[in-house]
């Protein structure tokens, strides 16, 4: 069964060190446990991609859409005419158009958000309470007992204050 | 922040927050209890009675038709302006000094449009029709009419609140999985299902930074264009005093003012009774009193526009009205407004005075006397005195209207005490982000270096 290490440190750029020297030591890429954003961590874990801006675009579309159909299909189909002026009123509607937009963009948004970080969590992942108050901890997949030696080194080369062998389901 | 913030370490932070939600003190029952109390008696009680009586018990009639009711809700709708407005603002802009108030402000945004959405069902009389509001097929063919600014304001006012709740909510992700860990029985539950299993992964933290960033930058147009459409509610109206195509940035910049001025009076009872003095400083009140000043300042040129372009508009309507505001029966009440909103703000000036709290709490709570008395002006005094002599009728409001209106203070206060034991009131993360993070002991940078 795969086990993980989990270094934990002090400040976060002894964790940041930690997990680039674990990437170049082969390890698959390790996780960054940590009470705040650390800055930094994507020059050292690698660059990440969020699709969260597709999500919204393509929310903020889906509303727009949405908004007018609802508006000028409200107006066709129960047709109230008032002096002469055209049914699908242009300017009223954009407004109709306009908060549909937004009120799917921030939903969309929400989804994408959702689905990218992997919430709401369904199974047990690693973790430990320390890092929700002042700990930064770096957690690898080891799959061998040599692995984990190995990464136990190089946590505490870099100066984890203490060293975790963790199971996936958090045990 | 100051120097006495330099001096916490992150795991004072998570304690004081988590302090405030799990120790409660009498005092707080008592302002609970009182609040609920208040709530009840005046503003339930009597809105039962006006439903029992029928709309009459209201002082409303013709021409006067809208009243305090509306007031109550252009002023709760105002309040809610600066909470979310605010910190999505100071978010884009990397405001270092909003991350300890936002919290609280964002809550402010959130209740005040809660309470906002009750006034419109005591004002429309039989609130059990609230539902012909949305569109939905039914049997009477009634569908609501898209072109009128008051189902503007429905879709407006729906998106703002779901906005503001899905943004407190986001950003609280993180704190609620830091109290999850401190916590047990019931409080242990609620958190675990509230983080939605948060660790504070590299990915998580980037995910959120997106999508917090995506729903300012949402947020703020949409809270722009919520007032505006309130304004359009009247503006759009051919009433003297109403048809104005200067009321959408009045509006808006009444709501900020407004609600500004409420920030510094929740940062000065969280301050003050939640003992969060290590978070809200002087440099708090010295910043929200800049831009208190500011606003006051284009908010007293947009008066002075209003009453320039009434005169310039040559209509007699229009003077008439400009007469009334100015020395009809009203008139008190807006010299009230003139010197609570546009002449004591001038003390923001000295700095002596921004960063003294009692002053400011003073003055934050005068300013927003002073609008709510606005919006009473702008409803009350105006529909008043509309086109024909014989159609002109002086408003005051009766007692159940002013009964309501102390009712939706107490229920906002409620909902904010109750909101500060169950949400952290200062973001616990954000703060830490404020705070020197801790170094590496060794002083090593070479790996950056090498690599």
């Amino acid at each position: 069964m795969a086990s993980s290490a989990l270094g934990l440190f002090h400040d976060p750029d002894s964790a940041l060190k930690a997990a680039g020297d674990l990437m170049h030591a082969g390890f698959a890429r390790p996780e960054l446990l940590s009470p705040i954003p650390v800055h930094g961590a994507d020059e050292v874990l690698g660059p990440k991609k969020s699709v969260i801006k597709r999500f919204t675009f393509f929310g903020g579309i889906f509303g727009a859409l949405a908004g007018f159909s609802l508006a000028a299909g409200t107006a066709v189909l129960y047709l109230h005419p008032t002096g002469g002026r055209p049914i699908i009123t242009i300017p009223p509607f954009l407004i109709i158009t306009y908060e549909m937009t937004i009120l799917f963009g921030i939903l969309a948004t929400v989804l994408g958000f959702l689905i990218s970080a992997r919430l709401p969590a369904i199974r047990e992942r690693l973790y430990v309470p320390e890092v929700a108050v002042d700990k930064f901890a770096v957690t690898v997949v080891c799959d061998t007992q040599d692995n984990f030696g190995r990464a136990e080194a190089i946590l505490c080369a870099a100066g984890a204050e203490e060293v975790r062998n963790l199971n996936e389901d958090g045990s | 922040m100051g120097n006495e913030e330099r001096q916490m370490q992150f795991a004072d932070v998570n304690d004081d927050v988590v302090r405030s939600l799990t120790e409660t003190g009498r005092s707080y029952y008592i302002a609970l209890a009182t609040a609920i109390f208040v709530m009840l008696a005046c503003f339930f009680f009597p809105w039962f009675y006006q439903l029992y009586y029928g709309i009459g018990a209201a002082g409303m009639n013709h021409p006067t038709v809208w009243g305090t009711y509306l007031a109550s809700f252009v002023f709760w709708i105002g309040l809610s302006h600066s909470g979310t407005l605010l910190s999505c603002v100071l978010h884009i802009t990397n405001s270092e000094w909003r991350k300890a108030m936002y919290r609280s402000a964002e809550a402010m945004t959130l209740f005040s449009l809660m309470v906002a959405a009750t006034m419109v069902m005591v004002h429309v009389g039989r609130p059990w029709f609230i539902h012909w509001a949305l569109p939905y097929p039914n049997q009477m063919e009634l569908w609501p009419n898209f072109r009128s600014p008051l189902m503007f304001d429905v879709m407006a006012i729906t998106t703002y609140v779901t906005g503001s709740l899905i943004f407190i909510y986001m950003g609280s992700i993180p704190d609620f999985a830091a109290v999850r860990d401190r916590t047990t029985g019931w409080r242990h539950h609620l958190y675990v299902l509230l983080s939605l299993g948060w660790r504070g992964t590299d990915t998580e933290w980037h995910r959120l930074g997106w999508a917090y960033t995506f729903l300012a930058v949402l947020i703020i147009p949409l809270a722009v264009s919520v007032h505006s459409i309130v304004s359009w509610d009247f503006a759009m109206s051919l009433v003297p005093g109403l048809h104005q195509t200067i009321f959408a940035p009045y509006f808006v910049v009444g709501a900020i003012y407004s609600g500004t001025a409420g920030i510094v009076t929740v940062m000065y009872v969280l301050r003050k009774y939640m003992n969060f003095e290590h978070f809200i400083t002087k440099l708090h009140f010295d910043n929200l009193g800049k831009l208190l000043l500011v606003l006051s300042l284009i908010w007293t040129y947009i008066n002075i526009l209003e009453l320039f372009t009434g005169w310039f508009s040559g209509t007699s309507t229009e003077y008439e009205q400009l007469k009334y505001k100015l020395f009809g029966f009203y008139a008190p009440l807006y010299w009230e407004m003139i010197l609570f909103c546009a002449v004591a703000p001038l003390l923001l000036i000295s700095k002596k005075f921004r960063t003294s709290f009692v002053p400011m709490l003073i003055l934050s709570i005068a300013i927003n006397i002073g609008m709510y008395t606005e919006r009473f002006l702008i409803i009350g005094a105006t529909l008043s005195r509309q086109y024909l002599p014989n159609a002109w009728r002086v408003y005051v409001p009766s007692l159940v209207e002013i009964s309501i209106l102390v009712g939706s203070l107490a229920t906002f206060i409620t909902l904010f005490l109750l909101f500060v034991k169950i949400f952290p009131s200062v973001s616990i993360y954000e703060v830490k982000e404020t705070m020197e993070t801790p170094k590496s002991k060794k002083g090593d940078t070479e790996w950056q270096a090498a690599h």
